[in-house]
């Protein structure tokens, strides 16, 4: 490896903050563009051998995820109430390690349709909401979706769905191999005149740019791939970067501060090493790509009497907008086994629902997946309508793992303003630093779109067969792993944090990139449009580096 | 490889093998060291060994701890909490890895048991009823903090990696049917065995 080291005193061209799916892919665009970059990242940095098949530890004692132990974080449901640190589980949840949450995503990897960068044009304003259109559209986005495909890797059937949007290019790679799962959401679907599709997966189906195809070890979602078949930016962005030579990981490096010069131009970051020693770090540009909810607080906590509401928050919003995705699930079980537990989480899925329809009577749209919950331990305590929770019953239940599924629904979330990130007014993590306060109460109409949703659901199950079907419970939500439009764009600086080239209205050097760019949340799956969307960006920030333009 | 259980299925030689049909021998050669340490892994349920005894429980606290435990996935033709060592898991987690719950356990168990001998004094301890009286007072019970915690805790002692200290050599995943293996190979299930392929829509063009 080429990777550079940089001295303590040197300046460097850009700092990115965050080395997961955006982070990743600005330094390596960057620094393949002939930049000096140096990646900040809280987490340690794993080899591929030091990812387990453990439950208990990545689901239970926040083996690979942000640990409440050393940087809690409270929960409200509005504005009035006092934020509470919740019993079971973090309200911004996020992986916390080189390669961010690429590592631990289901790799899920829907482009977006065309609808949600203008669907406030053709649906108009909703009450209460900060419904709005993207200042870019899927159009000028569609190069850096090709390029996430070919440059990161994903597997898929270009054109499956009559829904997709317009492509250039088909996938680099076929689908993964169609599960039981896949097949019975099919069948259903097909029986009532639906258009289930080849999942598109950032798993490599087949040997891809010297990383292996998938093993179907079947642990994906929440876990990390050993076998480096899943195409997080630990596999694919971050090595690229380092063989620039120009770019170097600092991991277990923790950023608590950006700060700016009397010119009011960013500077540099703050930062605790491994032995929580503070340093400085001096750049010609900073780069934000720490997540949805870690990038608000990193500005929010950058105040200066310059910047004393916030660093580039002028419009008051940095850390509003908060968006979850909503969704539920329909559980069926079958007469034979799937063995569901197997391979990748999902196959086949459809976006006839995607559209939101006015003739509803609620906004909302989304997707419907076939998967099964991710491994034994929590498939066996999930609880819900009439599921048995003890017993012989339970017993009876837990045996039918082999012959169960899910069909998944995922969501839209509008974008309401007391949504949000902001910091905790009394408590602090392990470096004295505030910790995260998430306020969130989802719209009425996310709720009642999930449930119509889940109609179809339950639908599509008992169509293909199933002995029985059962649902979730579709309710408010109090934790969230897709953290977007906390730092919306636009280009009102009135109403918009960075703009169409990711630069912060306020501060000419800094640029932010990740979920918390999001204007709407899409329909579920946003890691492909953050991957995007970071390739655009770094296109346009390379291109203002070169004309002196920062 | 498909479905079969076994410590061969899951050594690293078997690994290796299967491996063959997906990784080219250049990148195998290049990554068998972390492929190999990976591997490692799926091999923690054949290393489990006889528990030596508890940490945290005295024998009592154990014995009524067990006998929730053992109602809530009960033991039959397959295996039930009991035989799969739940307690021991449940013991070694609060003493060391779910220590933090320790503080909330104590008095809900304390106040499980008292309760139940001021209303079953002739009998003193819940271990000591039998089967179906034991599950009768358990619905009195349930929903209180002290069964969702044991509840939650005999879940993952049976089913979350053995060297946690439940779970004994596999037995809480066999009763479940998931095979605890590193790799896998189409088909994967009954019904995309005989999958015939996508079929395209009318109108669409795939590629």
């Amino acid at each position: 490896m080429n990777a550079r080291r940089f001295k303590p005193n040197e300046t460097v061209d850009f700092v990115v903050v965050g080395s997961g799916a955006a982070g990743g892919v600005m330094a390596r665009e960057l620094s393949q563009a002939g930049f000096t970059v140096l990646v900040f990242e809280q987490g340690p940095r794993f080899s591929p051998a030091d990812f387990e098949h453990d439950e208990l530890k990545y689901f239970f004692l926040s083996g690979i995820t942000v640990d409440p132990a050393i940087s809690p974080q409270t929960f409200r449901k509005n504005s009035v109430d006092v934020a509470k640190p919740t019993s079971d589980g973090q309200p911004a949840l996020y992986a916390r390690l080189v390669g961010g949450s690429s590592n631990h995503f289901t790799a899920n990897y829907w482009r977006f349709h065309e609808s949600d960068f203008n669907e406030r044009s053709i649906l108009g304003s909703i009450p209460g909401t900060g419904f709005a259109d993207w200042p870019i559209t899927y159009h000028e986005l569609e190069p850096y979706y090709t390029k996430v495909e070919w440059e990161v890797g994903v597997s898929g059937l270009a054109h499956a769905s009559p829904f997709d949007p317009p492509r250039t290019k088909p996938y680099p790679m076929p689908p993964l191999p169609v599960k039981s799962s896949g097949v019975l959401l099919e069948r259903g679907a097909r029986k009532l005149g639906l258009h289930p599709f080849p999942a598109p997966m950032a798993i490599a189906s087949q040997p891809f740019r010297d990383r292996p195809g998938c093993v179907h070890c079947g642990f994906c979602m929440g876990f990390g791939c050993e076998a480096q078949a899943k195409s997080s930016a630990l596999y694919t962005m971050i090595p690229e970067a380092e063989a620039t030579g120009l770019c170097e990981v600092r991991a277990e490096s923790y950023v608590y501060r950006v700060a700016t010069n009397a010119a009011g131009r960013a500077s540099g970051v703050h930062y605790f090493d491994r032995d929580k020693r503070e340093h400085f770090q001096k750049a010609r540009a900073v780069v934000l790509s720490a997540n949805g909810a870690e990038t608000a607080r990193l500005l929010l906590n950058s105040t200066s009497p310059r910047f004393a509401q916030g660093l580039a928050n002028s419009s008051g919003l940095v850390g509003k907008y908060l968006m979850f995705n909503q969704g539920a699930a329909a559980h069926a079980v079958f007469e034979h086994e799937l063995n569901e537990y197997k391979s990748v989480q999902v196959t086949r899925l459809l976006h006839d629902f995607y559209e939101s329809d006015p003739k509803r009577g609620f906004y909302g749209g989304g997707g419907i997946d076939g998967r099964i919950d991710p491994q034994p331990a929590i498939w066996a305590m999930t609880t819900g309508g009439d599921l048995p929770r003890w017993g012989a019953d339970l017993k009876a239940r837990i045996e039918g793992f082999p012959r169960s599924m899910v069909a998944a629904g995922h969501s839209t979330s509008l974008a309401v303003e007391s949504n949000s990130v902001s910091l905790d007014p009394t408590l602090k993590d392990a470096w004295g630093i505030p910790a995260i306060r998430v306020t969130y109460k989802d719209h009425p109409d996310d709720l009642a779109f999930a449930r119509f949703l889940q109609d179809r659901q339950v639908e599509i199950m008992q169509a293909a067969g199933a002995l029985k079907v059962w649902r979730d419970r579709v309710g408010e939500q109090d934790w969230g792993v897709h953290l977007l439009g906390t730092c919306r764009m636009g280009n009102d600086p009135a109403t918009s944090v960075v703009d169409k080239y990711h630069r912060t209205h306020d501060v000419r050097n800094l640029f932010l990139c990740d979920g918390s760019s999001f204007v709407t949340s899409g329909r579920g799956q946003p890691t492909m449009t953050i991957q995007a969307l970071a390739f655009r960006a770094a296109d346009h920030i390379g291109q203002f580096a070169k004309r002196n333009e920062i | 490889m498909n479905s079969v259980d076994g410590e061969e299925n899951n050594s690293r030689r078997a690994f290796l093998r299967s491996s063959g049909g997906w990784m080219t021998a250049a990148w195998v050669a290049a990554h068998w060291p972390s492929i190999a340490e990976a591997a490692r892994h799926a091999d923690h349920m054949t290393t489990a060994v006889e528990p030596a005894g508890f940490e945290y429980f005295d024998a009592a606290d154990a014995a009524d701890v067990e006998a929730v435990s053992s109602q809530i996935v009960p033991s039959g033709a397959t295996a039930g909490a009991r035989d799969v060592h739940a307690i021991y898991f449940i013991d070694r987690a609060l003493a060391t890895f779910l220590a933090s719950w320790e503080a909330d356990f104590r008095p809900q168990m304390k106040g499980f048991q008292a309760k139940f001998r001021a209303e079953n004094p002739t009998v003193g301890a819940f271990a000591k009823l039998g089967s179906d009286a034991q599950i009768a007072y358990l619905k009195t019970v349930d929903g209180s903090r002290f069964f969702e915690t044991v509840r939650m805790l005999t879940i993952l002692g049976m089913f979350t990696s053995p060297k946690y200290g439940g779970n004994f050599r596999g037995s809480g995943w066999k009763m479940m049917g998931f095979v605890d293996q590193h790799a896998f190979t189409p088909p994967f299930g009954y019904y995309d065995r005989e999958y015939t392929g996508f079929v395209p829509y009318p109108g669409t063009k795939q590629s």
